[in-house]
């Protein structure tokens, strides 16, 4: 196993770069890190019309909502790929095709983790803004949001581990993320299959579960900070709040 | 008519189609860029494959795109694609040439252009001695495995009507579950066979290629429909390396007897682009 | 330009594939569901376990498997795991539609890890009370588990349980890269043999969704038919 990651610790991490475009592990936090940056705002967005009190605006985003996490992210992917360069008039690469399937997707579930930090926030709060005479939008965005943010973090870091084990669906359109560098790897030793495929699994698990202690540290501190939180009862959720691709 | 688009229920798509098809001559395009951005498979050895050495893509069909390039006067950006994604990354102008082992029919000439004929080749079936399979009509009912989105499932599937076909995203995931045991059989064009064959070394007792073709597949670069300028350009580039000896010096260089492949000559000249 | 043609998909050969397909997705789905259950309350239980070593194994289980995308764990246990078989196993297992199993294989591994933790998050759910008297009367843990915790615990479950189906059931999409021939497999298969992409996904993606959009209904119907009560 120690030769395996000797011979091609390289490539496994970056991929052909520099003589080619970038692969590799670097690739797939790169591709993740820059699909939840950008998911973040139309969560942010599609979560607001979640909670708006308007109908009009309600109904259509919730529509989407159950559509795009009724159908896998495998379908995004596939449409994206198909038909994303008629729809932009741009010619788009794997990489670009990949990044906007996630974040529509990350998009969706993010809005539900938006919905939820909103909701979390004590309805006292809210009434208070009022009473000062903000209006609804001044209200969230100077009381409300702020404070919900900041109980979503944890939220956001697992969905951040979500996105980076969903870059993995890159390898059916052949983008050479991680796991596409390890089958190339697998396929020129033949017979190494299984120490090639734990090593992945390694790889994946460290960079996650060192992720997911960072997500818990921060939701200790957050429960340090704000000890007492009326918590609003929010409405039995019955979707599950992060997509485990 | 440009068919870039798959037009579906919604008029936005439809109207997005309309603003798409007004556009100018690909090699203009091209010219302008300064840049051709080559589709390949970057997988399939020895026509475009990753040299593991130097990390950049080497091959027989990248030397020829190397020289249109050079004849077009720009430079050239090598794409890896799947082998089920290089006709629709072709029709959506991701690329500009495919260089892809792609093979010219029937079917196809539908949906791209293809410049003269650049290889020709048939495609085999590799079996492990150990399955007592000696020719192609014996795999009846039994599991091959070959790679999602070619003609060789088609293919196969034809010559043995009743065939098992489990098909996987690369021709060497299909390879590799040969080797493991998970199919009788392999299917793939004969240069990737041989070539899989002889990358087997000291193994290769074991295993046999079949001697029956299941099909002729003449190969060829794909080009967009409708692009005459490209073809024509693309074409002349061809001829002159075929009169010149150096499409010949290129065959032996990637498939000739000091490779794995050894074939002692070529059978075949670039020179037509009908089948 | 081929106009969108539904009808395609509605007869004939490439209908015939994509409908074997759906059956395939659905038969991996249910034959998952049915393993994984089991697994996942084994291994809640385990996590709950008043030894340390066991509470342990069951974090390391979940931990590991859910740290680790899906698409490695197909890979894995089709490509990789079973080559440390010994050769006459390994013949026999291959010789059967290994792809299907070494799917169900990863499939069930990964959503039991998920399910264990809703169940374990139910069980913690039901006021400790309950264990202790189970363990007054003279149960032992598992006896109270079984009779006591669980029954109640699972009730509280099954809105999330019912979540981590729908993620199942979308999971078995990814079962395309290790050649089961489920709906994408299909999907993408009619797509090259007869390059109508948009027919063959719109196809694909209502298959998905109906079937969905009928496991949220459960979940909705569940929900107002068995509210969760609280004692």
């Amino acid at each position: 196993m120690i030769d395996l990651i000797h011979t091609y610790w390289l490539y496994f991490l970056v991929g052909q770069y520099p003589n080619g475009p970038l692969g590799g592990l670097a690739l797939t936090v790169l591709l993740a890190a820059l699909a939840l940056v950008l998911a973040l705002p139309i969560g942010l967005l599609l979560g607001l019309a979640r909670v708006s009190p308007f109908r009009a605006v309600r109904w259509p985003v919730t529509a989407l909502v159950h559509v795009v996490r009724g159908i896998p992210l495998l379908m995004v992917i596939f449409w994206a790929y198909f038909f994303l360069p008629g729809v932009t008039g741009h010619q788009t690469g794997q990489f670009s095709t990949m990044l906007m399937a996630l974040v529509v997707f990350d998009g969706v579930y993010l809005a539900e983790i938006v919905r939820a930090g909103i909701q979390g926030v004590p309805r006292g709060q809210f009434e208070a803004a009022r009473a000062l005479g903000l209006g609804y939008p001044r209200a969230m965005q100077r009381v409300i949001l702020p404070q919900a943010l900041r109980s979503m973090l944890p939220s956001l870091v697992n969905q951040f581990i979500s996105t980076i084990k969903e870059t993995s669906l890159g390898y059916i359109i052949g983008l050479t993320e991680a796991s596409f560098i390890a089958a190339q790897i697998n396929t020129q030793v033949f017979t190494r299959a299984t120490q090639v495929y734990l090593l992945l699994g390694l790889t994946y698990f460290v960079l996650c579960f060192g992720l997911s202690r960072i997500a818990h540290l921060l939701e200790r501190r957050l429960a340090r900070r704000a000890p007492v939180r009326a918590a609003r009862p929010s409405a039995a959720v019955p979707l599950a709040n992060e997509s485990n691709a | 008519m440009r068919n870039r688009l798959r037009p579906l229920l919604a008029a936005f798509f439809a109207a997005a189609a309309l603003v798409s098809t007004a556009h100018a001559d690909q090699l203009d395009d091209i010219r302008k860029k300064g840049e051709i951005v080559i589709g390949v498979l970057g997988t399939d050895e020895p026509n475009s494959f990753v040299d593991p050495a130097s990390r950049e893509i080497v091959g027989y069909e990248v030397d020829i795109a190397k020289a249109i390039a050079k004849k077009i006067g720009v430079k050239p950006v090598f794409k890896q694609l799947a082998v089920a994604a290089r006709i629709p990354e072709l029709q959506q102008g991701r690329v500009d040439v495919l260089a892809a082992s792609l093979t010219h029919n029937k079917e196809r000439e539908s949906q791209v252009d293809f410049s003269l004929t650049t290889f020709v080749t048939g495609q085999k079936v590799l079996v492990k001695k150990s399955s007592g399979i000696t020719d192609v009509p014996q795999l009846a009912g039994k599991k091959v495995l070959t790679v999602k989105g070619g003609t060789q499932e088609p293919n196969i599937r034809k010559a043995v009507p009743n065939v098992d076909v489990v098909t996987f995203e690369t021709t060497q995931q299909a390879f590799l579950a040969l080797q493991q045991g998970k199919g009788v059989g392999y299917v793939n064009d004969e240069a990737s066979v041989v070539n899989d064959f002889a990358k087997l070394g000291p193994a290769k007792k074991d295993y046999t290629i079949l001697p029956t073709n299941i099909s002729t597949e003449p190969l060829a670069l794909g080009l967009r429909k409708g692009e005459p300028a490209l073809k024509a350009v693309v074409d002349s580039t061809l001829r002159e390396l075929e009169s010149s000896g150096e499409a010949n010096k290129l065959f032996i260089k990637w498939y000739g007897p000091a490779t794995k492949l050894q074939f002692d000559k070529r059978s075949f000249k670039i020179d037509s682009d009908k089948i | 330009m081929p106009r969108f043609d539904l009808a395609l998909m509605l007869h004939g050969q490439y209908h015939d594939w994509l409908v074997t397909g759906l059956f395939v997705s659905l038969k991996l789905a249910a034959v998952v569901f049915v393993f994984a259950l089991p697994l996942a309350i084994a291994i809640a239980l385990l996590r709950l376990a008043p030894l340390r070593v066991l509470r342990a194994l069951g974090m390391v289980y979940v931990e590991g498997i859910r740290n680790v995308p899906l698409l490695a764990h197909l890979l894995f246990w089709y490509f990789g795991a079973p080559e440390l078989l010994p050769d006459a196993v390994k013949e026999r297992l291959y010789a059967g539609n290994f792809e299907f199993i070494a799917g169900a294989i990863a499939l069930t591994l990964y959503t039991a890890a998920y399910m264990a933790e809703d169940i374990r998050s139910g069980i913690r759910a039901i006021p400790v009370v309950q264990f202790e008297a189970g363990r007054a009367l003279g149960f032992g843990f598992l006896a109270t588990m079984r009779r006591i915790v669980l029954p109640q615990a699972l009730r509280i479950t099954v809105p999330p349980l019912i979540s981590q189906t729908l993620n199942l059931w979308k999971d078995t999409s990814i079962a395309t890269v290790i050649g089961v021939a489920e709906m994408m497999y299909q999907a993408a298969r009619v797509e090259s043999a007869s390059f109508r992409s948009a027919e063959a996904f719109a196809f694909a993606t209502a298959a998905y969704l109906t079937v969905s959009l009928a496991i949220t209904g459960l979940a909705a119907w569940y929900h107002r038919r068995f509210p969760v009560r609280t004692i």
